[in-house]
């Protein structure tokens, strides 16, 4: 569902229960909610599930356990355990089930969680997914919220697998010519959560269907926050620049812009395919993470070889909330 | 007109399929009828990128997409001819250094290889730097100002953005674009001679 049908729905329903055990619910925009056990534990709960992105079963049930799973280490958190959300059309061959949580449970298990159980409901079209629980010390949350003037904005993968689903989709790429995204896709964000608790990050969140500034957005509170980020700094999966000048770029896209992009400031140097990025939807995509300046060397040491991750732009201070785009 | 693609109620990438579909069915003069923003966007685009005309036509809630073919499409056409030799000679770094054995005089060797690559004559068509190669088009690095030259000469120089991406480098680029595996291969593929240090 896009963000504006989402927000419409939420405003008709009553505000969450204002209990001092409940540390993130509904009235926060993160991906996961957190309650508090006692003063040592808290359980953070999520999530999530969709439709197949890639053909190949396996490396579908991976790409949606990863997606999953990264709310929680969006929060802070360490994974305990894990249900399978599944539909499935009886017509399709049940071995192909089989691969998709196989796919799943590799996943889970190398997040350190454990499978519990799940649900199957016959559907048209395959869907699959995680509710994942896990635990954070109350003191170590990270939350969207919490980015200062003067951090930098990390992202710790790239952009594009939006377009690129849809060039699939497509025929135009074959799954081997996305193997870059597919890398990415798969890869759990558990170190760049490491190593952004160890770096002392302000905030973190993690990007995925309202795109780079759909999520950006939920960083930046009512009033005091900007952030301005560099197109020219993005980092971007192989092939997707190339898909986005031949069209293939997904309805969401479409809805994300229509909705956000009066809350983002767009220099008219930006490239158009740039533009296309900013609100391009992700699957399993990195975290963002506000990092003060001081920890910027503590996280890059941190992070090591696990994986790529770029500084794409800054907080500032600003009257109201916004992003400003540059070359 | 060679026909109309109906792609109404389609979402993406379905409109652009079948737009691809009628072109490569030789079609060169199509309208495609879309219903939505993101179908008429993208198949203007789509059509722009193979070398045809976009009209739009807005007709209630439909949009009338006039496509016509004016040039061959470019995956037809042969790779941009350098100046007027028809040589398209490609320089490939693939380290930072030259040769294997001592580093020192490698840095030593590559520095001097990419001074006297721009007094060629006729200097490259273009080249690709990748894996620690990439190096050699970074801030601080003292290859940077042949690459420059290099540049100005009208030599294109691809920087492998995955490498860039790796080494934390990609802030730190100071000649040549960042480029992908794609344009890579292409520029590889489509040399008449090409040099791999």
């Amino acid at each position: 569902m896009g963000p504006e049908d989402l927000e419409k729905v939420l405003r008709l329903l009553p505000p969450g229960d204002a209990r001092q055990d409940v540390l993130v619910g509904l009235d926060t925009p993160d991906d996961a909610a957190v309650f508090m056990l006692d003063g040592e534990t808290a359980l953070v709960h999520t999530l999530d599930f969709f439709t197949p992105i890639v053909d190949d079963p396996y490396l579908f049930g991976q790409i949606a356990a990863a997606n999953a799973l990264s709310d929680i280490y969006a929060m802070g958190g360490t994974p305990i355990s894990a249900m399978n959300i599944v539909c499935f059309p009886c017509s399709l061959g049940m071995d192909i089930l089989v691969r998709i949580l196989e796919g799943g449970l590799a996943k889970i298990r190398e997040a350190g969680a454990v499978l519990l159980g799940g649900h199957t409901v016959d559907d048209e079209e395959p869907k699959y997914g995680l509710a994942v629980t896990g635990k954070v010390h109350p003191d170590r949350i990270m939350t969207s919220l919490g980015a200062e003037p003067g951090d930098h904005l990390v992202l710790t993968k790239s952009l594009g697998t939006g377009i690129l689903a849809t060039a699939l989709k497509g025929d135009f790429l074959n799954e081997t010519e996305m193997a870059g995204a597919i890398e990415g896709m798969t890869r759990l964000n558990v170190a760049a959560s490491a190593a952004a608790l160890a770096a002392g990050a302000h905030a973190c969140t993690d990007v995925t269907g309202f795109g780079l500034v759909g999520h950006l957005l939920n960083m930046l509170p009512q009033g005091g926050l900007a952030c301005e980020v560099s197109a020219s700094l993005f980092p971007v999966y192989e092939g997707a620049r190339e898909m986005a000048a031949m069209g293939m770029i997904p309805a969401g896209a479409h809805r994300n812009r229509e909705f956000l992009s009066t809350r983002v400031e767009v220099s008219p140097g930006v490239e158009e395919i740039d533009r296309d990025l900013l609100f391009d939807p992700q699957t399993s995509g990195g975290l963002l993470i506000a990092l003060p300046p001081q920890g910027v060397e503590a996280f890059a040491q941190q992070m090591g070889g696990a994986g790529s991750w770029t500084r794409i732009g800054e907080f500032t201070q600003s009257p109201g909330p916004v992003i400003r785009v540059n070359p | 007109m060679d026909g109309i693609v109906d792609a109404r109620g389609m979402a993406c990438p379905a409109p652009v399929v079948k737009t691809r579909d009628a072109l490569k069915g030789g079609a060169r003069d199509i309208e495609v009828l879309v219903d939505n923003p993101t179908a008429r966007d993208n198949v203007c685009r789509f059509a722009t990128s193979q070398g045809c005309t976009a009209d739009v036509r807005e007709e209630g809630d439909i949009f009338r997409i006039a496509v016509s073919k004016t040039t061959e499409a470019p995956s037809d056409r042969p790779e941009p001819e350098a100046a007027d030799s028809g040589i398209r000679s490609v320089v490939v770094l693939s380290e930072d250094i030259m040769g294997r054995g001592n580093r020192e005089l490698g840095e030593i060797l590559v520095k001097a290889f990419l001074n006297t690559l721009a007094e060629s004559d006729p200097p490259p068509w273009r080249m690709v730097l990748f894996n620690s190669g990439v190096k050699l088009a970074v801030e601080g690095s003292d290859t940077v100002q042949a690459l420059s030259n290099l540049e100005s000469l009208g030599v294109e120089i691809l920087v492998c953005g995955t490498c860039l991406d790796f080494f934390g480098l990609k802030e730190k680029l100071a000649a040549g674009t960042v480029s992908n595996m794609y344009d890579i291969l292409t520029t590889m593929l489509s040399a008449t001679n090409s040099v791999a240090i």
